[in-house]
């Protein structure tokens, strides 16, 4: 599932966006335009800087996933996306629209048909049950529950809770709470699924659990998710496309693989540090993208492998060579050296692959 | 020589004062008077230098108005406007006048043996608990074996009927509160003071306003009172509503209509109910003072127990409101039991 993003149709298109929070944020609009930076904005005119000048391609069909520390501005950022908060300036173009020129009623139905939300904190209604919860996108229709009851029925099972209809929220645990969550969002029938730090507040084995889920779901469905967390190794595992975020600005966005081979700065190197690279990395950003090089192979390998399973694979051996197949065809060979230089993060500018994609 | 006479000549007011330090005209006061008597000026120390009051003011200007002019000006100005705000109230509350006799009349009117029996259903209703309902037969049955049964009914038709109409009203504006910070800001200081100033204060303009016999008198000084704990949760328990289900229900689409109706008076039901809870309280508190202005009920024979010294009819009566109040309080606080066990999260 994690294929090249070009030629990809954009969803969403986020130009020169801008939030500054505070009593007069024109005015210290300016002052961040002219190059002023969080901590100055908050000290000599106590407005807070919440995004500043983030230009982002979400395209259709793929997972992107926007990652940074707490008070990056991810949470404000998605936000944007379906104008639960206003912005201080800039466009958000969803399917060709510019959805700031929105009224009111044009934004609910935006709210209602093409985008649906999943947050940290479940934020189901208590009073309603589980099917009247994952029905919630129809009901503010005013379908009645009757005529809604089989297609919240459907996702509910869906996701995991087949038989749980009746219960009301308080009664699932956590996880569940979650999954009606996600149910509710995709009763919607959206083509653009919002996810606030879905997983975050779930424990590690659950998470896990709910991430897997979102995958299998996303192969079926082929949903513009966005996705924000503040984990990398979550970011790692559901990203076709990441965005980092620090203070409110965007330091790298690209190719999950392609970031983690080429950090653009010393805080995603800092951040990439810690993963395990053998687990993230695949065949195809590491080989050579010479199939018919000389040399004996010790045998195929198919270019979405991992590292880690090469490894396994070679034994340990650093002295093999290995045929990268796609789709049955040969693309390209691993060596075994080059696969384990890889794996150390300062060895970075040697890899060809980066190289010719940075630009 | 009146203490204040330079603030007068200070100002040169002197002329508008008219003749200076002279208590020729008007009332005297007792020290006045016995300094008179004694032949003798009082004699006056710092110690005693009065506090600029009006009377003290209009001790050395005689033109400056005594402090009972004010009282008996605000007076005056009250009975000018009565005329014109009678023209405004009197049909305005004219439906509470005739809610209040026909409760009272059906209350009455409908046998003991069907009325025990309804009351039970209704406790059941709400509360789902046989015990409550043992506890209401109980009641009522005592009060009717002491013959207090006409009483009490009188006095359960004023609370169901006043506390419905601060139901009515004290919602929607607790909503409204709830939903404008400026609303809020000038609603708070209204409640403040119907929620503090003393009971009797607020008869006393209302007895100016309507005649002693019509039942509406009792009744609006009731729902004034006891309105103010319904409007208070009701603001309050859509304010505490959490925000992120607000955002939820924001993202998937809602009108704010949506959301009144499907979040947040659902979500600041228990709050509601338990202003509900202290209303009904509110209201029987009430009762017994509005009887001294007509109104029916177990209060007229507190009353009766107060004037004529008859002890066991005090005794008796106050032990009738108190079981009344038990059960109505215990009832409403079943049924906040049970929104609450719907909606624990």
């Amino acid at each position: 599932m994690k294929n090249d993003m070009t030629d990809t149709e954009i969803k969403i298109s986020i130009r020169k966006l801008y939030k500054i929070f505070g009593d007069a944020p024109g005015p210290a609009l300016q002052h961040v335009r002219d190059g002023m930076g969080k901590t100055e904005l908050l000290e000599s005119h106590s407005h807070v800087l919440g995004l500043r000048d983030i230009n982002i391609d979400i395209p259709a069909g793929k997972t992107t996933v926007i990652m940074g520390l707490s008070g990056s501005g991810k949470s404000t950022l998605i936000r944007h996306l379906n104008r639960l908060i206003e912005p201080t300036a800039g466009e958000v173009w969803v399917d060709g629209e510019n959805i700031l020129e929105y009224n009111e009623k044009q934004l609910r139905d935006l709210r209602k048909y093409k985008m649906s939300m999943v947050f940290q904190k479940f934020a189901l209604l208590p009073h309603r049950t589980v099917l009247q919860n994952a029905g919630l996108a129809p009901s503010v229709e005013g379908q009645s529950e009757k005529k809604y009851a089989d297609e919240a029925r459907k996702w509910l099972d869906r996701v995991g809770l087949h038989g749980q209809g009746d219960q009301y929220p308080h009664q699932l645990s956590g996880g569940m709470q979650q999954r009606v969550g996600i149910a509710r969002a995709l009763t919607s029938n959206s083509d653009i699924m919002l996810m606030d730090e879905a997983f975050s507040a779930l424990d590690p084995l659950i998470r896990t659990d709910m991430q897997d889920l979102l995958n299998e779901l996303q192969a079926e469905l082929h949903k513009t998710v966005v996705f924000i967390t503040h984990d990398l190794d979550e970011a790692l595992k559901l990203a076709d496309h990441l965005v980092i975020l620090k203070d409110g600005f965007v330091v790298q966005q690209g190719e999950p693989q392609h970031i983690l081979l080429n950090p653009a700065d010393p805080y995603i190197e800092d951040f990439v540090s810690d993963i395990n690279r053998a687990r993230v990395l695949r065949v195809r950003s590491v080989m050579e993208k010479t199939p018919d090089a000389a040399g004996t192979r010790a045998g195929d390998i198919d270019h979405d492998a991992t590292l880690e399973s090469v490894i396994a694979l070679s034994e340990g051996d650093t002295a093999l060579s290995y045929r990268v197949m796609k789709d049955g065809t040969p693309v390209g060979t691993l060596d075994m050296r080059k696969l384990v230089r890889a794996l150390v993060p300062s060895e970075q500018s040697s890899d060809p692959e980066g190289a010719r994609r940075s630009g | 020589m009146a203490t204040y006479d330079f603030v007068f000549d200070g100002l040169g007011l002197r002329n508008w004062c008219g003749e200076s330090g002279d208590d020729g005209g008007g009332m005297q006061s007792m020290a006045q008077l016995l300094a008179q008597t004694s032949g003798e000026e009082a004699e006056t120390s710092v110690m005693d230098t009065p506090f600029p009051s009006m009377d003290a003011l209009h001790e050395a200007c005689p033109s400056f108005p005594q402090s009972r002019e004010l009282t008996s000006g605000l007076e005056q100005g009250f009975l000018a406007i009565k005329d014109s705000l009678k023209v405004v109230l009197d049909p305005l509350t004219q439906p509470l006048s005739w809610t209040l006799e026909n409760a009272l009349w059906i209350m009455q009117a409908v046998p003991w043996f069907i009325m025990i029996p309804l009351l039970m259903a209704i406790a059941y209703a709400v509360s789902r608990s046989i015990k409550l309902v043992g506890l209401v037969v109980l009641c009522f049955s005592f009060l009717g074996f002491v013959d207090y049964y006409d009483y009490t009914m009188q006095t359960l038709a004023i609370i169901f009927v006043c506390a419905f109409i601060c139901v009515l009203l004290g919602v929607p504006i607790g909503i409204a509160m709830s939903r404008s910070d400026r609303v809020q800001r000038t609603m708070i200081p209204v409640l403040d003071m119907l929620q503090t100033l003393p009971p009797f204060v607020y008869l006393i303009p209302l007895i100016f306003l309507f005649s002693v016999t019509e039942p509406k008198l009792y009744g609006i000084a009731i729902i004034l009172y006891a309105i103010v704990p319904v409007v208070r949760l009701t603001d309050l328990g859509i304010r505490l509503v959490d925000p992120d289900v607000i955002e939820a229900a924001d993202a998937f689409g809602m009108t704010k209509r949506q959301k009144l109706f499907n979040v947040q008076i659902p979500l600041a039901l228990p709050n509601i109910m338990a202003g509900v809870n202290q209303t009904i309280m509110m209201s029987l508190a009430m009762v017994v003072i509005a009887s001294l202005v007509s109104a029916p009920g177990l209060g007229v024979l507190v009353l009766r127990g107060i004037r004529s010294l008859e002890l066991g009819v005090g005794l008796l009566s106050g032990l009738g409101i108190v079981l009344l109040a038990i059960i109505l309080d215990r009832v409403t606080k079943a049924a906040l039991a049970r929104i609450n066990a719907g909606q624990s999260r």
